[in-house]
């Protein structure tokens, strides 16, 4: 593998839409480990992107750096910057509270916490504002409607939510996040622990929420990536190869490794 | 405060109350923490100081002087410090090979189904109340022990049998005869209380032996076997010594738990604070003698009591480091 | 080679055989304990027991000591609880690898199996004898006393699990409430304690059954006392302690009332450690 050059180029964007997140030259280390290596992309707004690459490529590392919730954990360490609407989300006075109000992110595992459906959703909004108890609920509906899961919990918002199916749960989950009206929704591998009927549902959602928010979504699974995404960008041993028009990426990738991924060639 | 895109227009000073909250919070936590460390360090600086003019009077002498005398004010460990190490002593030799037993049967011989049941019973025993090991030592055991343990002991083993003459092991093996020579007619004795101690501290070893035992992964040992080795030998020379450390700790916890425990010996120890060679003969610890006279104790023999609490608790707490570093050694390897 | 495969076999036999019988000696002494508690024990049960006060002697009952008990275990788990749980969380979610929270929570487990007329003596030295000097001799042993010395001996116990059970809870549910922007704290208290509830319920309860039967701590703690009282700044009896005063009497009319004690307290802690078994083994299996 011989590609180094690459990550040296200031930042790969597909021309067309406005960029959201403006990444510069961004590095990432845990334990000595280099784990992103440069990294400079322009995530358009409003619209799809994903990410993929083989595991270990670091880019649930990338996503993971777009809110900062690696900083829960110790010995980790970014640098380089990240643009969100011009301000960069890196530097330590920008509040952690504004960010994660302005950047969503849904997890692998569907994670409801320990409460009813509606405290669930209620629960992160309660955080940021205070609410009368009819805006909460019409914010809530909001909010489930949103994740395309209010027909089926309408009459049951009392409940516990461990008690939803794992398509559910995802969808809960995504309606927890969009609750707090972020801007940025990052979802990493969102489908890798449903069944085949919850994936479909939950890929329809990712289409209809593009309008409201910039979605960034990290997946293993290049055919989601080819139906969800209008930009794909191609991540190997924490570098960027490729970032451009996702049908492109997978017709005409300009990059052998792209190509060696796309069509299964990969070691 | 409005509510419709609120979200984008969080007041700055909400950063700062979370901040200051988080560090109130974390405060307290650590606080409780503290309290932990407080008890241990608080529990050896009370004993220490209650026992100052214990040490202060007799100095290290304290350690060697084998009388306990309140008439003339004359204090010494020597006996309560012989008794708390020899019925623990006596506690492990029983519990140790009898764990191991348990832990080889339970792990390796029992039919899967009964693996369970009869675990939860042995460890049923580790539930038992200590008080309640003391009242059957004292109302079964011992009157057990002195009809039908105590005769044969002393017959085949003393040196002053009844028939006047000592048998050949007691005669030719140094030490035997008068471990086991006793003229005190009852079951209470420094080797009753060292069985009662085994009986209490067999659940405690087995369980940790057993759970070691099941770490051991099941391709070293379908390896072992693979290569015709016996159920006995695959426990003997894979398990085993991929344990030992662990093994080891298991063994020291439980004598921890022996060193400290009050009331299941205070019933059957006889508490003579009296330095007697025999196994046979009644005995003290340090914990049955501050159990008997703390309440009584005035001005030296209080401290003594106290001092001999600082020292139960410096040798328990050395014990109880080793156990669990022992025990931590396979943890880590473990990964976990 | 055949004598090597006799003998390797005859060693595995053997070996197998003492193991299994070093089984069915442990089981026995279980069987017989038991046995002799539950015979001696419900020999002795008489409705007296549980309506008359010690200070009858043997045509008295416990009653004063079972209040006492109450009373005294209650104080133990209202203190241990709060500081245990709160304790354990530092552990498990603030100073997880820290070389302090290490330190300590090796401490703990040592303090779990420390010797527990030590603690006793401890609370003696830190309350009983304070509060004699403070009161001029009016408070000296008190239930309370005793209760903060069963409390220290419940708080490791409450510790570890609380610790071990926040362990078990997902990191992912932190990272979700975290994305969201909740504080630390509230994460902690609100989401990470009501995902670990049912795992902590089950140490407290654990606690209870370990300080129920625990004699040692009590006797220059709460003392006790022949007659009832519910004041906990009064000297207050307990049944391990009237079992251990009975058991040591040296007439014979008093030991049927201390079997009966025994009897009592043995099926009080063997319930609640069977409870607490079943709820950890429920939660276990369920995840």
């Amino acid at each position: 593998m011989t590609s180094p050059a690459l990550a040296l180029a200031p930042s790969m964007a597909p021309p067309a839409a406005e960029p959201k997140l403006k990444v510069r030259d961004l590095h990432f280390h845990y334990d000595g480990f280099h784990a992103l290596k440069g990294i400079g992309m322009d995530v358009p707004e409003k619209q799809v992107t994903a990410i993929i690459g083989p595991s270990g490529c670091g880019k649930s590392t990338l996503l993971r750096v777009f809110n900062r919730i690696y900083a829960i954990y110790p010995k980790l360490k970014a640098s380089g910057s990240i643009e969100l609407d011009g301000e960069n989300i890196l530097d330590p006075r920008y509040s952690l509270n504004r960010l994660r109000s302005k950047v969503g992110m849904v997890f692998q595992k569907p994670v409801p916490f320990p409460m009813t459906i509606f405290e669930n959703v209620a629960y992160g909004i309660r955080h940021h504002e205070r609410l009368s108890k009819a805006d909460m609920e019409a914010r809530v509906e909001l909010a489930l409607r949103g994740g395309a899961l209010w027909d089926e919990v309408k009459d049951k918002l009392k409940q516990n939510a461990l008690g939803l199916s794992g398509g559910q749960q995802q969808r809960l989950c995504i309606a927890r996040a969009i609750a707090l009206k972020p801007e940025v929704l990052l979802l990493d591998e969102p489908t890798s622990a449903l069944d085949p009927i919850a994936t479909g549902r939950i890929e329809q959602l990712i289409e209809e929420l593009k309008s409201q928010f910039t979605i960034v979504i990290v997946t293993h699974n290049m055919q989601q990536a080819a139906r969800v995404s209008d930009q794909t960008a191609f991540m190997y041993l924490g570098e960027l190869i490729e970032f451009d028009n996702t049908e492109k990426i997978f017709t005409k990738p300009g990059k052998k490794q792209t190509e060696d991924y796309i069509t299964g060639r990969f070691g | 405060m409005s509510t419709s895109p609120a979200a984008t227009a969080i007041p700055e000073q909400r950063a700062t109350r979370d901040a200051r909250h988080d560090r109130l919070f974390a405060g307290l936590l650590k606080a409780c923490a503290l309290i932990v460390l407080a008890s241990l360090l608080g529990a050896a600086f009370a004993t220490l100081w209650g026992g100052r003019e214990a040490f202060g009077t007799f100095g290290w002498h304290f350690l060697a002087n084998s009388a306990w005398d309140p008439g003339n004010q004359d204090y010494g460990a020597l006996v309560p410090v012989y008794g708390t190490l020899a019925t623990s002593f006596i506690a492990l030799l029983i519990a140790v090979p009898v764990s191991f037993g348990i832990a080889l049967y339970l792990s390796e011989v029992a039919p899967r189904w009964l693996r369970t049941p009869v675990a939860s019973a042995i460890e049923l025993l580790a539930g038992i109340p200590s008080i309640i090991y003391g009242m059957w030592g004292l109302f079964i055991f011992a009157p057990f022990f002195a009809e039908h343990i105590k005769p044969w002991l002393t017959n085949y083993l003393g040196n002053n049998p009844d028939d006047g003459h000592p048998s050949w092991v007691a005669a030719h093996v140094p030490f035997v005869g008068k471990m086991f020579a006793s003229d005190y007619p009852f079951g209470a004795s420094i080797l009753t209380a060292g069985i009662v101690l085994a009986v209490m501290i067999i659940p405690f070893i087995s369980s940790v032996m057993r759970e070691v035992f099941q770490t051991v992964p099941t391709r070293l040992k379908e390896s072992a076997y693979a290569l015709g080795s016996s159920t006995w030998e695959v426990v003997w020379d894979i398990v085993l010594p991929y344990t030992r450390s662990a093994v080891i700790g298991g063994i020291f916890l439980g004598l921890g738990r022996a060193l400290g425990e009050t009331m299941a010996v205070t019933f059957v120890l006889g508490n003579a604070m009296e330095l007697s060679s025999s196994l046979l003969d009644p005995g003290a610890s340090i914990a049955s003698t501050i159990a008997n006279q703390f309440s009584e104790a005035v001005g030296l023999q209080k401290s003594a009591l106290m001092a001999l609490a600082f020292l139960l608790f410096v040798v328990t707490f050395i014990v109880l480091l080793i156990a669990r570093m022992m025990l931590r050694r396979l943890a880590s390897r473990e990964g976990r | 080679m055949d004598t090597l495969y006799l003998r390797r076999r005859i060693t595995n036999a053997f070996a197998l055989a003492l193991g299994t019988a070093a089984t069915l000696f442990g089981l026995a002494f279980l069987a017989w304990i038991l046995w002799a508690t539950l015979r001696q024990g419900i020999a002795a049960l008489d409705w007296k027991l549980f309506t008359k006060i010690t200070a009858y002697g043997d045509q008295g009952g416990l009653s004063n000591a079972m209040v006492g008990s109450l009373i005294i275990n209650l104080i133990g788990i209202a203190v241990a609880t709060p500081i245990g749980v709160l304790a354990g969380t530092w552990l498990a979610e603030y100073a997880n690898r820290t070389r302090l929270g290490e330190s300590i929570r090796f401490l703990n487990d040592i303090l779990l199996s420390a010797p527990s007329i030590v603690m006793g003596l401890f609370v003696y030295t830190i309350i009983v004898l304070p509060s004699t000097v403070l009161t001029h001799g009016n408070t000296t042993f008190s239930g309370f006393a005793g209760g903060v010395a069963l409390a220290l001996i419940a708080l490791p116990v409450i510790v570890r699990t609380t610790d071990e059970m926040l362990r078990l809870v997902p990191s992912t549910l932190r990272e979700a409430a975290l994305s969201l922007g909740v504080p630390q704290w509230k994460l902690t208290s609100q989401i990470l304690l009501r995902a670990a509830r049912s795992g902590i319920v089950t140490g407290v309860l654990l606690a209870l059954a370990r300080i129920s039967g625990e004699t040692a701590p009590l006797l220059f703690t709460a003392f006790g006392n022949n007659f009832m009282t519910l004041n906990p700044l009064d000297k207050m009896s307990s049944l391990p302690q009237v079992i251990y005063q009975y058991a040591n009497d040296p007439g014979d009319t008093l030991h049927a009332l201390a079997w009966a004690g025994a009897f009592v307290v043995t099926l009080f802690v063997l319930l609640l450690s069977l409870t607490s078994r079943l709820l950890l083994s429920r939660k276990v299996s369920h995840d």
